[in-house]
Formats: C-alpha cells, structure tokens, sequence
C-alpha cells in the first residue's frame, strides 16, 4: 500500500499500552457510580417518604429540592460544589465533590422515583395492611415500601445506567475515573482516535453488562411476585 | 455575595444564553429529524436492518456524551476529519439526541397493541402507509412526554460544550468567572438561568404524562 503523508494506521500498541490504566479507570468508575447510587437510593427513599407526609414544611422543602437538581445542569453543580463552596469556606477534595455532586444529583430523580412508586401503590393495600393490624409503621415497611420499590425498580435501574454515564463528567474536576484516565493517556501519545475509541468501548461494555444484570434481576422479581 | 458582580455579568451570561438556546434548538431539530427516521426504520420488516439499527442505537447510546464529544473533537483530526469547536459539539449532541429519539421512538411504537398492526395488514396495506397512517399517529401521542423530558436533558447537556471550548452559557460563566473569581455567584445565578429555560418543559412534560394517564 502506498502511504501519503497523511495516511493513518490503527495503533493498536497504543490500545494494549493504555489498556491496563483504562481498565483500572473503569474500575474506579463502576466504584463510583456504585458508591454514589447506594447513598442516593437510600437518600431519596427518605426524601420521597418526607412528601407522604401532608402538612409542614418536609413537602414543599423536597419537591423544591427535587426540581432544582432536576433542572440545573449537573456539570454546573459539579462546579458549584468544587469551585464554588471553597468560596464560602467549604473544601471538598475532588473526589467528594464529585461524589457528593454525583449523589445529590441522583437523588432528586430518585425521590421523585420513589414517590411516584408509593403512589402506584393501590390504596387498599394499606387499608388491608391496616385491617389486620399493623402499625403505621409497619404497614409502610411490610407491605407499601417493598411494593413501591418493585414498581420503581426499572426506573431506578435507568437512573443507575445513566449515573454510570454521567459519572464522566467528574474528570471535568480532576476525579480519576475512566474518563479521566482516558484524556490523560490521549493527551501524552496523541493516539486520541485509538484511546477515546477504546474508552468508549469500555463504557458500551459496562452499560450492556448493567442493562442485562437490571434485566435478570426485574424478571426474577417478577416471578418471585 | 456581592450583587454589584452579578448584576454587571448579567448581560454576558445573557449572550451565552442565546447561544446555548440556539444550539438546543438546532440540536433538537437535527436529532428529532434524524431519531424519528432511524427510530421507524427499526421496524422495517427486513428483520436483519431492523436489528442492526438497534444495535447502533444501543451502542452510541452507552457512550457518555461527553467522551462521544470528545472522540469527535479530539479524535477525530488523527484520521483526518478536523472539526472546529461548534460543528463538533453540534455533531456529536445531534449524534446522542437521534439515538436517544430513536429509543423514545421505539417505545412508542411498542406500546401499539399488536391487532392494530394485523388490522392495517388484513386492511392490505403495506408497510409505509401503516406505519404512517395506523401507528406512527398513534405512538406520536406516547412519544411525547419522553420526548419533552429528553429536550430537557440535552438543554442541560448543551454545558458540555463549554469543554472543548464552545462560547454558550456555561462558557461564558467560567470566562466571568476567571474575570471576577466569584464562582459561587456566577455559577449559581448560571444554574438559575438553566432552571428558568428547563422547568417550564419539565412541567409540560409532566402534564402531556398526566394527561396519558387520563383514561379518554
């Protein structure tokens, strides 16, 4: 074949050399997303089990919450966390910033997942729970809440798919995730078609096998019902 | 708080605004256009292209936007195809917006029971006007909340622009930012200004759901 000055050729040395770092980015984003999706699940219950109660401030104090961070841009909280609280007195390493960030973004589309759940829970389900005999208490956690969350669970698994994605754009403050690693590599050999193709490959890989995992996991709840 | 600051940076955020408006909506027009057609053609009957084009969809759809952004404009000019900053992140957000309307779109079409497509066959129609006289007008009515939310979502995305180097909102913060070194303000009143633009869709797209819901 006859090259002209501009050919290009596929290195894939550069793909095996920058592999291993990739993978340990790729590690690191699983860790994070994983991290951020178990506090903000958790977070969001509490906020979607503060709106049930009628009454006071918890209500509109949430939803307000909940459409803020739904609206805003997470990349301009990210920033508003990292370069904008040290402002006001309030560091945050890189890697709680963007976590923090990661969660209370999360969160808000969890709360809102969460309550839409509850609401899908048909009303006679609670007056039975009532009927024979369980607390308030107990009515919500043996019977509402697990329901609930079964409903929720598909959308809750979108909102993890996507937190993967969107735990990307911590690089932007110097996290060292996948993304991270990636422009790192890039930006020393210049290999930015072979590294960035690579990076992306990685994050179909994660996304497929976290689609199939949330899949298996909806069809067996589905037959424990 | 220093509102002398915000007050003065006001009128530069607003020109950022403009621009982040016009790529939105450039954004959505390329994507739609091109996520309803792909979208439909997933359901041609050749089985094979109806499949490839999902995979399509579900591969670029895995791809955090940004790295897609990335790979465009970093990626891109090592085998020869240089894109300057704006035609690049125009690309790949209309790239994410088309695979993202095509998921939506597939929804929309799923959610058609079955016996309204062996109608319009036993009716002796061919695929094309089925589809657009039986089920694309009936889909058109599911797509829409999705469809509004994921407006929503790429309005916001639109800050990711700002980090190869595009001039819109986010942008125009970091530069009065490194001016003023008021981050928090800035970026505040920046999150406001997004809000102000997202909300109103969210809402629409809760009431166009609501009104689904709704047995007509």
């Amino acid at each position: 074949m006859t090259a002209g000055p501009t050919a290009y050729s596929f290195a894939w040395s550069a793909v095996w050399r920058g592999l291993p770092y990739l993978l340990q980015g790729a590690a690191f984003t699983v860790f994070v997303s994983a991290l951020a999706m178990v506090v903000a699940v958790a977070l969001g219950l509490v906020l979607a089990a503060l709106t049930e109660v009628r009454g006071g401030v918890a209500r509109p104090l949430v939803r307000a919450y909940v459409e803020v961070f739904r609206n805003t841009p997470l990349l301009i909280q990210i920033f508003i966390v990292y370069f904008g609280l040290p402002q006001l007195g309030w560091r945050l390493s890189p890697f709680l910033s963007g976590l923090s960030a990661l969660v209370i973004y999360a969160a808000a589309y969890n709360a809102e997942i969460f309550r839409a759940g509850l609401e899908a829970v048909p009303r006679g389900q609670h007056e039975a729970a009532r009927s024979i005999g369980l607390s308030e208490l107990g009515a919500q956690r043996f019977v509402i809440v697990p329901q609930a969350i079964r409903i929720a669970f598909p959308a809750l698994g979108n909102n993890l798919v996507s937190l993967v994605k969107n735990s990307s754009l911590v690089s932007t403050i110097g996290m060292v995730e996948l993304m991270f690693v990636a422009n790192d590599i890039a930006f020393n050999n210049f290999r930015t078609f072979e590294i960035y193709g690579a990076a992306a490959l990685l994050y179909v890989l994660l996304v497929l096998a976290l689609t199939r995992a949330l899949h298996l996991a909806e069809r067996r709840m589905a037959r424990a019902r | 708080m220093s509102a002398r600051i915000v007050l003065e940076s006001l009128p530069y955020l607003l020109r950022g605004t403009l621009v982040t408006v016009g790529l939105s909506l450039a954004v959505i027009a390329l994507g739609t256009a091109a996520g309803l057609t792909l979208g439909v053609l997933r359901f041609v009957p050749w089985r094979g292209v109806g499949r490839g084009i999902g995979w399509a969809v579900e591969l670029v759809r895995a791809v955090p936007l940004l790295l897609l952004m990335f790979f465009i404009f970093f990626g891109l000019p090592a085998i020869g195809v240089g894109l300057p900053t704006l035609p690049a992140a125009v690309l790949a957000m209309s790239l994410w917006m088309m695979v993202n309307t095509a998921e939506v779109v597939r929804g929309g079409i799923q959610s058609i029971p079955t016996g309204q497509v062996e109608a319009a066959r036993s009716l002796g129609l061919g695929w094309v006007p089925m589809m657009r006289h039986v089920i694309v007008p009936q889909a058109v009515r599911r797509m829409i909340p999705p469809f509004v939310g994921l407006c929503t979502i790429l309005i916001k995305d639109t800050s990711l622009a700002a980090i190869i180097g595009v001039f819109e909102l986010t942008r125009a913060a970091q530069e009065t930012i490194e001016r003023t070194l008021r981050s928090f303000e800035i970026y505040t009143v920046t999150a406001a200004i997004y809000f102000v633009i997202c909300f109103p869709l969210t809402r629409l797209a809760q009431r166009a759901e609501a009104r689904l819901a709704r047995p007509s």
